[in-house]
């Protein structure tokens, strides 16, 4: 109502609230760019972007909707750790527990879940989207490169996060996983060593893959997305074929 | 700054002052770098593991009749009687480590996750298997018991008579 | 205009510097070239908010997926009882697929490997950025190359038995060849699309083929020690 709007008028004028928020606010062109750029995490974007980007058809919002799988990854996942024991066998109770006995548990493990194969899938659609878009020419083919990158991260957190619950499923899937990386050649016995901290899965490998899981993969993954959503803004912005000439946007691809 | 003279003089192989204290720092570093990077090795090697010990005690002899082949599901092997005496074969898979079953109608090992399929002597019949399953020493101990050495592959076709 | 143009010209869009500068880009390469200015919008709040309501309808989308479905929970992990099939989550059953016709060094190591170096360096090479039909220039040339790559695959896969992933590339190969025989100035628009076609693109659509199919197969058509089965008969 309007006296609402008054009272928060009047907050945006004190002192804490400027003290916060240094660049005043306001509906101008000014003011809503340096909402993006004065911010630490926003101005990871540009103050302005092009129109015809938002299309849906472009993109498909691909991009967008793998970073909000992975943010709802973080969260439910920070949940779930709030539960969980990483030893053998109590991993398995408490993947019990939270099913049957935690408040919203079973949700909360059902969303993770979907959400980790979501990411999957959304993460291979993406990058065949960009792709077939064209949108990894130069100058944007370093960004390609950070994508790889972050697509063998998302294939890694999933991996790890799937021992977790160890249970059968789990087991044999890293076990046979794990076999694999024995089978590079030179080093592979020392790496299937390391990566299970000894020779077979048990209690240090559940410790290792929750470590990776739950700490390093996901701090890499946040550092290679910030580089990859810089990436884009300074390489000249989403990518569209210039729409000038109809027949150069058609040919090609 | 060098002055004419000191140019004048240079050989090919001198190097300022400056030049050698960025030789000394850069090489301290990748010292340093390298001495991380083995500890850092080393840290992640465990040098104390809580596994199930190699070597099984496998109860008495008469345990296992003639031209029987029995599984121990906790230690992968097979502790097989035959006419040439008693010998010890891995239950694990060669290929990705899946856990073999025994198939008495089929007389062979089979591997439930790819479809390797192996003779009682380990020999491979069919699958992507890439190697035979290894043989295990066999001893008896002090006691009378069989006794199984799971840590080193030895040669095939070699029995413990008792 | 000619379609034989091998550039684009643009003049520098900041008409107040003195001397205007006209810049010739060679071969299309470049993004960079503004050739028009486009209509823009603030990042705040239009760009962001449409980006957030994105991730609004993916987020419900997905609440309500994990509301309905529960996440698999087998027995407790026992390492002395292998389940029979022990298959991998969905996205590496292509590569268990694989692994069952190759060893593990191949399957495991060598094509995942290969595969990601391949779409590493996929935009540092020109001819993927020129974007023009595979046949449409050197096709004299290019032709018996291809021909000798694909009679190679085919002979490859036939031999170790791969007959997953013959189908694929025999379907791919057919449509190269229709690509060949078509020219830009066909009749039918399909023959159009496909003649207008790059190497990138049917190397990739290639790959996602076989994707598809590996884990397709991997899924459904698995059973027991990795037999094959007939999904529609269990």
């Amino acid at each position: 109502m309007a006296t609402a709007a008054n009272y928060f008028d009047q907050l945006r004028k004190t002192r804490v609230w400027r003290s916060i928020f240094r660049s005043g606010t306001g509906a101008s062109t000014l003011h809503r760019s340096l909402v993006i750029q004065q911010d630490v995490f926003l101005h990871l974007f540009p103050t302005k972007v092009r129109r015809r980007m938002l299309n849906v058809g472009v993109t498909w919002y691909l991009g967008t909707m793998t970073f909000g799988t992975f943010l709802i990854l973080v969260s439910t996942g920070i949940l779930l750790m709030l539960y969980y024991h990483p030893s053998v066998p109590q991993a398995y109770s408490d993947t019990k527990d939270l099913q049957f006995v935690v408040t919203s548990g079973l949700f909360l493990r059902n969303l993770h879940r979907w959400s980790a194969h979501a990411m999957v899938f959304l993460v291979f659609a993406h990058m065949f989207k960009v792709f077939y878009r064209g949108a990894y020419r130069p100058p944007r083919e370093f960004n390609w490169v950070i994508g790889v990158i972050l697509l063998l991260i998302t294939l890694l957190l999933s991996y790890t996060g799937y021992l977790l619950p160890w249970d059968q499923l789990a087991y044999w899937a890293i076990t046979v996983g794990s076999n694999i990386a024995s089978a590079v050649p030179v080093v592979g016995d020392k790496v299937h060593f390391l990566l299970l901290g000894g020779n077979l899965v048990n209690a240090n490998a559940l410790l290792r893959f929750y470590v990776l899981h739950c700490m390093i993969l996901p701090l890499t993954a946040i550092f290679f997305i910030a580089i990859h959503f810089w990436r884009i803004r300074k390489d000249g912005g989403l990518y569209a074929p210039p729409p000038a000439e109809p027949q150069r946007a058609k040919e090609g691809q | 700054m060098p002055d004419e003279k000191q140019l004048e003089g240079k050989q090919p192989n001198d190097f300022d002052r400056r030049a050698f204290f960025v030789k000394l720092g850069l090489g301290s570093l990748s010292i340093a770098a390298a001495g991380t990077a083995v500890f850092g090795y080393q840290f992640l090697s465990p040098n104390v593991l809580y596994e199930p010990s190699p070597i099984i005690n496998a109860g008495k002899p008469e345990a296992y009749p003639l031209d029987s082949v029995t599984l121990d599901v906790n230690s992968g092997i097979y502790i097989m009687h035959s006419s040439e005496g008693f010998f010890s074969v891995a239950a694990v898979c060669t290929h990705l480590g899946c856990l073999t079953a025994w198939k008495p109608e089929l007389g062979i090992i089979a591997c439930p996750c790819h479809g390797s399929k192996f003779k009682r002597s380990g020999e491979k019949i069919e699958g992507p298997a890439p190697r035979p399953l290894p043989w295990y020493r066999v001893w008896l101990s002090d006691d009378g018991d069989l006794m199984v050495d799971r840590s080193t592959p030895i040669r095939s076709m070699q029995f413990l008579r008792v | 205009m000619s379609d034989s143009k091998d550039f684009v010209a643009g003049v520098d869009s900041n008409a107040k510097r003195e001397p205007r500068r006209v810049v010739f880009v060679t071969r299309r390469t470049s993004a960079q070239v503004r050739v028009a200015d486009e209509e823009v919008i603030q990042t705040f709040p239009e760009g962001l908010f449409r980006a957030a309501v994105a991730i609004e309808i993916l987020a419900i989308v997905l609440v309500w997926i994990a509301l309905l479905f529960n996440a698999p929970l087998e027995g407790l992990a026992d390492p002395s009882h292998t389940p029979n099939p022990a298959k991998a989550p969905w996205y590496f059953l292509g590569l268990q697929e694989m692994l069952h016709y190759f060893p593990p060094v191949v399957a495991g190591v060598l094509a995942p490997t290969l595969v990601v170096i391949a779409l590493i360096v996929i935009p540092y090479f020109n001819i993927n950025i020129e974007a023009e039909g595979v046949f449409v220039k050197d096709r004299s040339r290019r032709l018996p190359v291809f021909y000798a790559v694909a009679s190679a695959l085919l002979l490859f896969l036939t031999i170790f038995r791969v007959y997953v992933a013959l189908i694929p590339t025999l379907i791919m190969i057919a449509l190269m060849l229709v690509a060949a025989w078509s020219s830009p100035g066909s009749a039918s628009g399909a023959r159009r699309y496909l003649a207008s076609k790059p190497l990138s693109f049917w190397i990739m659509t290639w790959f996602l083929f076989e994707l598809l199919v590996l884990t397709a197969v991997g899924t459904f058509f698995r059973g027991p020690g990795w037999s094959w089965v007939w999904p529609w008969r269990t």
